[in-house]
């Protein structure tokens, strides 16, 4: 029976069930139109005729429906029935069930585990009606200040003329991330929240569950003492009191009223709580040059964002005109807010995509080996079956049920290893994923793993139930049970498929490797701090209490000294931001005696305020001049200290000590004296370079806000307490944030890296047993069918070496050409990691050397057991048991 | 017609296919005409009982469809013997022929 009709007409019957319906009535029409025919012929009349037809096809919809029965029930039947076959032959055959479940579960639930974040964080969209259309809109810095910065934040005045002067969006937002500590009577509770312009809810078209959001009048200073909560913070906090609305919270100190419940889930920007009002006052609304407030808008409907882009690009360069002083050089960034949280993430998850994929693929090829060394031992059946008039088709589609039923018992198990796994993942991730709480195994997840999981069965099925149902019966009987050895496209198969294992995971382990060595390169990078032993927490004094600078370095200078008599701290500094830690302000600076330049033009440097000990607390070594002291204070000589990429920037081959430099936000200060050299500090990243630093002492500026750091004798976890407590005592209404060690803040800043480090590693891992089990199962398999030419080797005086060798060669032969294909692939595929390396390029040769002769080591081992079951070959029971 | 029509049980009804089609393809009431003939009128096949076996029958892979042109000049789809369906005609007919010798047997017997 020929193979392509019938599976054509199962394919029909199953997808096309449309047509074949159609096809039947056909069938029926012509059969009445024809039997009415006939009876014309015989002498009736038309009318008669037809009439009588349909008498005798007696109700066409009832014959339709008793075919339709058999078609579906024939199909229902028949596949029932191979899968009562199957599951009695995988029980019979435990091990190997257990072997090919397994495989295919470790495959599937890394797929299932992986797609599951794809899907959260790439596929899913936003949850906010129509999200396609919010886009964030972004100032681009001028390059030769901020070199390789494309997004960055805008100041008041030009967002207030990109509203006024753009057509292309629908409404466009203010909004601003911020620290709130609500007062309540324990220790206060430190909450992230945002201040937002008015139309900030209705551009993401999300409106409160209780209560309302914020008027037009929010944004009037005096009017903004309003607040809306979060689902998350109204459950937590306020045991979901239904009467919220209209209390009053104290948020930093000052009283606000309740106006509206968000609905759960709704969290923008990324983890806010808490939502007040924007109210610019007049000198701010004019503000050009300080770039501090984000911008969400969204577009009209039927406006592209390359559109918006354009309008922005041209409003942009008006302002530039208009305002070169603040504005030359800044353009305009639309990009689609979804885009803009997960580009960053976006390489990485699509090679640890790729990556699982590559791990199904080895597990399916092995699944697939193992089935044809199985099969070779119920080839007897199938011929027997086949004498006994089973088509073709018949046995392919009851193999194919089979291989299916193993998939499907994978992919339940791999279901509980990727709902396990996920979770795992998302601890991994710890916190370089943005919306990670909203991964998990959704439906859209399981559809990806059924599906998956019948082509796994299918791919695994295919080829040896094709290569089974061909052999000749007549062949196959008469062989009997003398195994003189197997097919040679048997052969070739199973050995094509080991070979692409080998290519496979040569890929991975590249990938994995050279994921290594960029993550021991940034591990060697010197922070240019010491972590070790110290601590951090930081703090926002609330504008109420300490609007005046004198209150702020009251509450500063009690504060280091509380922490001091803390007992096993040695040193204790104040900084306005922690290197590694993300953030940091940047101000532009003139140098004396340097013709003046623009603002929009002058040099940059990362900015921070820092208490005499600060250095002496975190660890950053002194090069020249000398640190900030005590006696540096507000009616001292203005100073400050710069770090030496600074130096080396604007004093190259100088000494820059008693050089005098003006920071743009300190002009009534006037210029400050150079007094120290300092090391450098990444600030951002390990990965990027040292920026400029300059160093101001706090008590020429006292800021309201700052991060403590303690270095400690022994364990900083155990003083964690004791310090807080220490802080606490001088105000309890001031809300300690991001408290931890500063190994937290390293190992922080390295998680994206680690998670997909550690991944791909364990992906390689996997794809390297997979494939030793491979070239293992296929040298095993190749000793058993040759054992009666092996004894005859050895019975004619063959050495056991020469035998060792003749199987190990056959075994590196395998490996060394999969390699060969792998480094191949490797050299085209690793490239598309190259943004994800750090310190070595995508074809890195000692990676691939390296590797290789992992893999090729690996080859050998898993031949070097079969080998040696060949050695011991007894050629007069080799020769009997045939 | 001649003689007394008789109902047809489950398998004779698809031997009586089979053997029908034995000769050449045949569509729907082709096969229909060409039973009656060859059963001298005894068995004449309804579409409600021949359309669900001609369809279960291409389902076991036994008949293979086409469509072709009738007669006169109809799309008609035609049913034609597969090698599979051979063997099953070959097969039933030995069954048909024990089952029937004994069963004349038994009636003979006293």
């Amino acid at each position: 029976m020929p193979l392509i009709p019938r599976l054509t007409s199962l394919w029909r019957n199953l997808f096309h069930k449309d047509r074949v319906e159609q096809e039947f009535t056909e069938e029926i029409q012509a059969y009445l139109e024809m039997l009415t025919e006939t009876k014309i012929r015989q002498g009736l009349t038309p009318q008669e005729a037809l009439r009588r037809s349909l008498v005798e096809l007696g109700g066409v919809e009832q014959v339709k429906e008793r075919v339709r029965e058999i078609r579906m029930g024939q199909f229902i039947e028949t596949t029932w029935q191979d899968v009562r076959c199957g599951v009695r032959a995988l029980v019979k055959s435990p091990v190997f069930t257990a072997v090919t479940v397994l495989s295919l579960a470790l495959g599937i639930g890394a797929n299932t585990a992986i797609f599951s974040i794809v899907n959260a964080l790439l596929l899913r969209p936003l949850p906010y009606p129509d999200a396609a259309r919010i886009v964030d809109v972004w100032h681009t810095p001028p390059q030769q200040s901020f070199p390789g910065l494309d997004r960055f934040s805008v100041s008041p005045a030009n967002y207030l003329d990109w509203k006024a002067q753009s057509n292309s969006f629908e409404q466009m937002a203010v909004y601003q991330d911020t620290g709130l500590s609500l007062t309540t009577s324990g220790d206060p509770l430190s909450l992230t929240g945002a201040v937002v312009s008015s139309d900030f809810f209705s551009v993401l078209r999300v409106n409160a569950i209780s209560g309302r959001t914020f008027s037009a009048e929010a944004e009037r200073p005096g009017h903004d003492q309003v607040v809306v909560i979060g689902h998350g913070l109204w459950q937590r906090a306020f045991g979901a009191n239904p009467n919220i609305i209209g209390q009053t919270l104290t948020l930093n100190s000052r009283n606000f009223t309740v106006v509206g419940v968000m609905p759960s889930g709704f969290q923008f920007p990324l983890e806010a709580e808490l939502w007040v009002p924007l109210a610019w006052d007049d000198k701010e609304r004019q503000t050009r040059s300080i770039h501090d407030y984000w911008v969400v808008a969204r577009l009209k409907q039927n406006v592209s964002p390359q559109q918006a882009q354009a309008e922005m690009s041209t409003i942009s360069s008006r302002l530039e005109q208009q305002f070169p002083e603040q504005n030359k050089g800044w353009g305009a960034l639309v990009i689609p807010l979804h885009e803009d949280l997960v580009g960053d993430v976006r390489p990485a998850l699509l090679v640890l995509f790729c990556a699982v994929i590559f791990v199904l693929l080895i597990a399916c090829a092995n699944v697939a080996n193992l089935m044809l060394s199985r099969g070779f031992n119920r080839q007897k059946e199938i011929a027997l079956r086949t004498a006994l008039g089973a088509t073709r088709v018949r046995l392919v589609r009851q193999l194919l049920t089979e291989s299916v039923l193993l998939a499907v018992a994978g992919g339940l198990l791999g279901l509980l290893l990727a709902g396990w796994g996920s979770k795992m993942l998302v601890q991994l991730s710890s916190g370089s994923l943005p919306n990670a709480g909203d991964i998990g195994v959704d439906t859209l997840a399981l559809g990806f793993t059924l599906v998956v999981s019948f082509a796994a069965g299918m791919v695994v099925g295919i080829v040896p139930a094709l290569q089974f149902t061909r052999a000749n019966i007549g062949e196959t009987l008469k062989q009997g049970s003398s195994r003189t050895g197997s097919s040679p496209i048997k052969q070739r198969t199973r050995k094509a498929l080991v070979i692409s294992e080998v290519a496979l995971s040569l890929i991975l382990l590249i990938g994995a490797g050279l994921m290594i060595r960029s993550f021991w390169k940034l591990q060697n990078v010197n922070p240019g701090f010491d972590t070790g032993n110290a601590l951090t927490m930081s703090i926002v004094l609330t504008p109420i209490r300490y609007s005046e600078p004198h209150q702020r370095l009251a509450f500063v200078e009690r504060a280091i000294e509380q922490i001091r008599s803390v007992p096993g701290v040695i040193s204790v500094g104040t900084t306005t931001k922690i290197p590694l830690a993300g953030g940091g302000s940047t101000q532009p600076f003139t140098i004396e005696g340097r013709p003046a330049a623009a603002v929009a033009e002058q040099p940059m440097a990362q900015t921070r305020y820092i208490s005499p000990d600060y250095y002496r607390a975190i660890g950053i070594p002194l090069r020249q001049g000398r640190f900030f002291s005590d006696q540096d204070r507000d009616n001292s000589v203005p100073v400050v200290i710069i770090s030496e990429a600074m130096a080396r920037r604007f004093w190259p081959g100088e000494n820059p000590i008693g050089r005098r430099l003006t920071p743009s936000f300190h002009l009534e200060q006037g210029a400050r004296e150079i007094v120290g050299v300092v090391g450098d500090v990444k600030t951002s990243g390990l990965d990027a370079d040292a920026s400029a630093m300059m160093y101001l002492p706090y008590k020429q500026a006292p800021l309201p806000f700052m991060s403590f750091v303690v270095r400690t004798a022994s364990n900083p976890e155990t003083l964690i307490q004791p310090v807080s407590k220490a802080i606490y005592s001088i105000d309890k209404e001031q809300a300690l944030t991001d408290v931890g060690t500063l190994e937290q803040v390293l190992a922080r800043s390295m998680s994206g890296r680690r998670f997909n480090m550690t991944l791909l590693i364990t992906f390689a891992g996997v794809a390297l047993v997979l494939a030793a089990v491979g070239v293992y199962g296929v040298m095993n398999y190749t000793v058993m069918m040759r054992r009666r030419e092996l004894g005859i080797r050895l019975a004619l005086g063959a050495q056991k070496m020469d035998v060792l060798r003749l199987v190990l060669g056959q075994g590196l032969t395998l490996t060394l050409i999969g390699v060969g294909a792998g480094l191949l692939s490797a050299y085209a595929v690793t490239r598309l990691m190259a943004s994800l390396l750090y310190g070595v390029t995508a074809t890195d040769y000692l990676t691939f050397v390296s590797v290789s002769v992992v893999l090729i080591a690996v080859g050998l081992l898993a031949s070097y057991l079969p080998a040696r079951r060949a050695t011991k070959v007894d050629p007069m029971i080799a020769l009997r048991t045939e | 017609m001649a003689g007394k029509q008789i109902d047809l049980l489950q398998g004779t009804l698809h031997l009586l296919v089979l053997k029908a089609l034995a000769p050449g393809p045949l569509h729907g009431l082709g096969v229909s005409h060409r039973i009656a003939q060859i059963t001298k009128g005894t068995f004449k096949v309804k579409p409600g009982s021949l359309f669900p076996a001609l369809h279960r029958m291409e389902e076991a892979g036994w008949l293979q469809p086409s469509w072709g042109e009738s007669e006169n000049n109809r799309r008609a789809k035609y049913y034609r013997l597969t090698a599979a369906g051979r063997r099953q005609l070959e097969a039933e007919t030995e069954d048909w022929q024990r089952i029937s010798m004994a069963i004349t047997g038994a009636l003979k017997a006293t």
